[in-house]
């Protein structure tokens, strides 16, 4: 127990690096501070995806995300250097300032507070009962998407209205966040039996700084200033326009023309010609998300045995050769111009990650030697085999991926260098990422060779660790296809400190096993770390406070933005 | 003719629930599913998707699925899309307006330009007229739609900038017609050039047959002038084979013009299919096949019965 | 006995008319100007991109980091594209798999259509209602919609599915034409004649009644053929064609959308062979309604 208080004191560490804040969070003033603020105006900001629902537990977009971020709030959030920080409530409940108990069962008490005349939009006070709703509803609610988190909670108090005590089942370290996706207002919601079905779905009532008017499917929409917004003075716009436009390239067109102000999301080969101009900045962001290509070691069938070997890749040589054929940096520097990192691990981002963690950089010659070594003969065609085994296999991406196809031309051209063939066989990600093994996702069944996509782990990353690498979690039909460590890896000293990591709530003892983990899952070469993209987003330049943040959308401080009249 | 319209009618419920059986089975063979959308969500357990599984009633045996969804749909409950959780209903009829404003100006459009065209072409024959629409019809009868509207985007919208590139209005501003017909303009032109292509050819077709026709000799020979020939006797004829084309074309104000609408952004029918067809959003899918074939038996019927009506050779038995 | 005789001689001298038709036919298809500059320009694609490993000194998957987005040179006459892989060549490769899905998918339609037109001309009664109910139902379909889920069913469609999927969603106006020229012929009396000698099914089927239909088909097919191409390359631009590597005129032009800015001529070539293609094969099909049915009855397109 004694042990425990010292990591959530650890975590209170964190978290105090802002402190209790009334007048809003710190971390956005920053940047508005320089000239006085303009007040007014309307601010465009483009899309290319179609947010469909903006309501808190059905999202799923991030487009949805972005839009709906200006309306619901919760009662934490993530500041720009990955810190916890309280939003709607005083403070982040902590073991050092009281807010966090633990019971002498096992289970966790966290006493949140929120700020004081907090309101709705529509002028209704927000209260410890909101939050007891949303958990209610979260869990009630049979199309909510996750309920990570909800699903640890066992009942919740509300002694007064604006203290709420959350019980969980057990200890969960990321509470901070449970409940930063958006309060569900309960006055509004208590009695609809279908969310889906009630206006709340496209224009939620929120505590954010503007208020959903306009909800155009598929055209656009429209947030006003929320009149009872708690920060006097702000927002500095009048009115935020989410617009849908069919794709990245009518976006950039139309911000050249000014006929929008920002927008979100562009792809690294728009930047050169947008670094030309001078009318218009870019906001590079890094992201967690890490692209990369896992290799099947077992056989690549339908329903594969997780203890079978893969032909090919079962040899430790020819997975390190591949890697070694990666030429990681000329595709960030030709196909994402230079704005992308090579990626080490699946930790990119925030305290869990290794930054000393490597991989083997790009060496055809070595890649050559390790496959002479192992005894691949290269063959009439110049494609290696071994004891009958022919180095041929395929790689599986999302159809349709612009990006992904073309890493996909160079790597056909760069094996075949060192004698390995590859063919494509792509799939649409609706069947490469369903994730079920009813719907045959393809990783999940192990039919494949080689697979590239691209996944993000959230601020505490246990959860991802847990799926992807232990070896537990490769799915099989055994285990009903639980799971999601798809390259059917293996390895007691990782599954070990991957458990020391799940057992424990000391954030330098769970970064170390992580990082014991990730090496060893690096050792086995099974997975190959493409690239670690940045988040890029494009803005006229006289737009001021719009500022990236890595866990967070865009629009996480709209409330700061301000148009300079130009 | 009434005995007539009320044996088609019934002809065309068992065709009808052949298209929804085929529709759904096919909507069913596509491997995958709607749960792809939640892989990059870092917070979605295999619980959870086990769970979704269960709400959107993937779980259950397929013919179970489709007598389910038939029962609901003949009761005018068309279900919930698995993304957005809005009733089905409601998503196409609030992109439905959108469609028809794109299909309707192009209808309207193809009409008054074809007509005097085509009859121009068939009167003039072999004049330099007639020669460069012939032409003309050729070149955009054989441009894919959607090189089409690249092109336009590219000289029109990027290039000379005269035409917004996308949208259906300019935002942040209050209702302007001319805001909204410049929006048109582009997308409409897309379509209606194509269309056009065909019309006229067709038109110019049954116009030269029309007029080589022995009642036209004798007209001719009564005295009557060459104008009024033309359009009280040979168009009148010439249209009705007209008509039947303009009747099959009907669905399209439902079925909009999904290229189009996807290079333009036009938030219409189209675009709904195309972006519920990715996320394996069954019921909005289901509902718009659905739809989108019965208008279609439906144009064919009227198509016939109009046919039938303007053309007096016609019997029905 | 006489009888006999005639109806011995009838097929013959039918035939024998015919290929006077045949005749006529190609001298009034030599005078379709149109149709005429339509076979060359065809032509000359088919043969450059059959002929496109000798034409090109380029691989159509090369790629060449160094040179992406390159305007048009002399080495690369219609520039390189996003991976510096020279787009004539990508466009010659391109024709190879766009033309043949073009005709293979008219061969297949040609088949099932004339099959099924064939079975219920010829049989009449119930197997003929049964399979115009069936044709409805195919008509009924909204097409595009199909071949997209198609498409998203078949992730991305290989040449044989394309082709598969392509004919056996546009047989239907084959086997009405067939199906029709059936019910106006099997009552004629050289086919009643045949049959009175004892020929079998088959023979009428093959030797009489088929050859007569063939006009109509030879112009529906050529048509096809533009149809198909125009499919193909919808699907393919829409991403659910031919996958990448293998270049086809549509999936050439995926990518356009995003590139027009930068590399216009990315987006400009290989749609102008997309058009290049079927406006020949139009008027070629122009050239061949002319001449094989000279008092064609109006149909749609």
């Amino acid at each position: 127990m004694r042990r425990l208080s010292i990591v959530l004191a650890a975590v209170g560490l964190v978290a105090a690096a802002c402190g209790p804040t009334t007048g809003g969070p710190a971390a956005s003033s920053s940047t508005a501070a320089s000239a006085a603020p303009v007040r007014g105006g309307t601010f465009i900001l483009a899309l290319w995806q179609e947010p469909v629902t903006l309501a808190p537990h059905y999202r799923n977009q991030t487009a949805a995300n972005v839009a709906a971020r200006v309306v619901t709030e919760g009662l934490a959030r993530t500041d720009t250097d990955g810190n916890y920080v309280p939003w709607l409530a005083k403070q982040i409940p902590t073991t050092t300032n009281g807010g966090v108990k633990l019971t002498s069962d096992g289970k966790m008490d966290v006493n949140w507070e929120l700020q004081p005349g907090l309101k709705w939009s529509d002028g209704d006070p927000v209260t410890s009962a909101d939050i007891k709703f949303t958990w209610q509803v979260w869990m009630k609610d049979p199309n909510t998407i996750s309920r990570t988190g909800f699903d640890q909670i066992e009942s919740i108090d509300t002694p007064n209205d604006t203290t709420a005590v959350v019980h969980y089942k057990a200890i969960y370290a990321p509470y901070p966040l449970n409940f930063s996706d958006g309060l569900l207002p309960k006055h509004v919601l208590e009695n609809v039996p279908d969310i889906g079905k009630h206006d709340y779905n496209r224009k939620p009532i929120g505590t954010g700084p503007f208020k959903i008017t306009e909800f155009v499917a598929g055209d656009h929409i429209t947030g006003e200033r929320n009149p009872n917004y708690r920060i006097a003075g702000k927002p500095y716009l009048d009115k935020i326009i989410f617009k849908s436009v069919p794709s990245r390239e009518v976006a950039v067109a139309q911000l050249k023309a000014g006929e929008i102000n920002g927008m979100w999301n562009l792809l690294e080969a728009q930047t050169p010609d947008l670094e030309k101009l001078t009318d218009i900045k870019m906001v590079i962001t890094p992201s967690p998300s890490v692209e990369r290509i896992e290799m099947n070691t077992a056989k690549n069938q339908d329903m594969t045995d997780p203890s079978s070997t893969h032909p090919v890749l079962g040899d430790i040589n020819v997975r390190r050769a591949l890697i070694y054929a990666t030429p990681k940096q000329s595709v960030i520097d030709k196909l994402l111009f230079g704005k992308a990192k090579p990626g080490t691990s699946p930790v990119s981002q925030g305290w869990a990650s290794p930054k000393s963690l490597t991989q083997e950089s790009y060496d055809p010659a070595k890649a050559k030697q390790l496959l002479d070594q192992a005894g691949w003969v290269p063959g009439s065609d110049g494609i290696r085999s071994k004891g009958g085994a022919r180095a041929s296999l395929s790689i599986t991406t999302t159809t349709g991926d612009q990006t992904r196809e073309r890493v996909e031309q160079i790597l056909i051209e760069e094996f075949k260098n060192i004698g390995v063939e590859l063919k494509i066989q792509n799939q649409p990600s609706s069947v490469l990422l369903s994730g079920s093994w009813s719907a045959g996702d393809p990783r999940k069944r192990g039919s494949f060779d080689l697979v590239m996509y691209a996944s993000s782990p959230g601020i505490d990353p246990h959860s991802v660790v847990f799926q992807r690498y232990y070896s537990k979690n490769i799915p099989s039909s055994a285990n009903g296809g639980n799971g999601q460590n798809y390259t059917r890896f293996k390895n007691a000293d990782a599954d070990k400190a991957i458990e020391e990591a799940g057992a424990t709530l000391d954030l330098e003892k769970r970064k170390t096993a992580y990082a014991t983990a990730l090496k060893l899952l690096n050792d086995a070469a099974v997975i190959n770390w493409m690239y670690e993209r940045a988040g890029i987003d494009a803005t006229r330049v006289n737009v001021v406070g719009w500022q990236g943040n890595v866990w967070d959308n865009i629009t996480w401080n709209t409330e700061d933005w301000y148009l300079k009249p130009s | 003719m009434g005995t007539y319209i009320t044996r088609r009618l019934l002809q065309a419920i068992p065709l009808l629930l052949g298209i929804s059986v085929v529709s759904f089975a096919i909507l069913k063979a596509v491997p995958g599913g709607p749960l792809a959308a939640y892989e990059s969500n870092p917070n979605v357990t295999d619980e959870d998707l086990r769970r979704l599984e269960h709400t959107f009633g993937l779980d259950q045996p397929l013919p179970v699925q489709y007598l389910g969804w038939l029962s609901k749909f003949l009761v005018g409950d068309w279900g919930y899309s698995f993304v957005s959780h809005q009733p089905v209903l409601g998503l196409i009829g609030e992109r439905l307006p959108n469609t028809v404003t794109l299909m309707g100006t192009v209808f309207l459009t193809v009409l008054v330009l074809a007509i005097p065209i085509g009859v121009l072409t068939a009167v003039k024959q072999y004049s330099w007229f007639d020669h460069l629409v012939t032409g003309a019809t050729f070149a955009f009868l054989s441009t894919p739609t959607f090189w089409l509207g690249l092109l336009l985007i590219i000289a029109f919208g990027l290039q000379l900038k005269l035409f917004p590139l996308g949208g259906m209005a300019t935002l942040g501003m209050p209702f302007d017609p001319i805001d909204r017909l410049r929006h048109l303009i582009l997308p409409v032109a897309t379509i209606a050039l194509v269309q056009l292509g065909s019309h006229v050819r067709y038109l110019r077709a049954s116009m030269l047959e029309t007029i080589t026709q022995d009642y036209m000799r004798t007209a001719r020979a009564k005295g009557l002038s060459e104008r009024s020939l033309v359009v009280r006797h040979a168009l009148k004829n010439a249209a009705i084979p007209l008509v039947t084309v303009v009747a099959l074309d009907l669905p399209e104000l439902f079925v909009g013009a999904l290229v189009t609408e996807q290079i333009f952004g036009w938030p219409g029918m189209g675009r709904l299919f195309w972006d519920s067809a990715t996320r394996s959003d069954y019921p909005v899918l289901m509902g718009i096949l659905a739809v989108s074939s019965a208008l279609i038996v439906f144009a064919n019927l009227l198509a016939d019965v109009v046919y039938g009506y303007l053309d007096p050779r016609i019997r029905f038995s | 006995m006489a009888g006999q005789a005639v109806a011995l001689r009838a097929p013959s001298a039918e035939r024998a008319v015919e290929r006077g038709q045949w005749q006529m036919a190609f001298e009034r298809f030599r005078m379709h100007r149109p149709a005429i500059a339509g076979v060359i320009v065809l032509g000359t694609l088919a043969l450059l991109s059959a002929a496109a490993p000798i034409v090109s000194p380029y691989g159509p998957e090369k790629n060449n980091l160094l040179l992406i987005y390159e305007g048009p040179s002399l080495s690369h006459p219609m520039g390189t594209d996003s991976l510096g892989r020279d787009l004539a060549t990508r466009i010659l490769y391109g024709g190879r798999v766009s033309l043949s899905i073009g005709l293979l998918a008219v061969t297949v339609a040609i088949t099932v259509g004339t099959v099924v037109g064939t079975v219920a001309g010829f049989y009449g009664r119930w197997i003929d209602s049964a399979l115009m109910r069936f044709v409805d139902m195919m008509y009924s379909f909204p097409r595009l919609f199909l071949l997209i889920l198609f498409g998203v069913f078949f992730k991305g469609m290989s040449l044989p599915v394309i082709v598969t999927v392509l004919g056996l969603l546009s047989w239907m106006t084959t086997s009405r034409l067939v199906r029709a020229s059936f019910l106006s012929l099997k009552n004629r009396e050289f086919v009643e004649a045949a049959r009175c000698i004892g020929a079998r099914d088959r023979r009428i089927i093959i030797r009489h009644i088929l050859p007569n239909s063939i006009a109509p088909i030879i112009v529906a097919a050529t048509l096809g053929i533009a149809g198909a191409i125009i499919a193909e390359s919808t699907l393919s631009f829409l991403g659910l064609g031919i996958q990448p590597p293998t270049p086809s005129w549509g999936n050439m032009l995926k990518d356009a959308p995003a590139e027009m800015n930068i590399a216009p001529w990315t987006a400009i070539f290989p749609g102008l062979a997309i058009f290049l293609a079927v406006v020949s094969i139009n008027f070629i099909g122009d050239g061949l309604r002319d001449a094989l049915d000279p008092h064609h009855v109006v149909r749609r397109a």
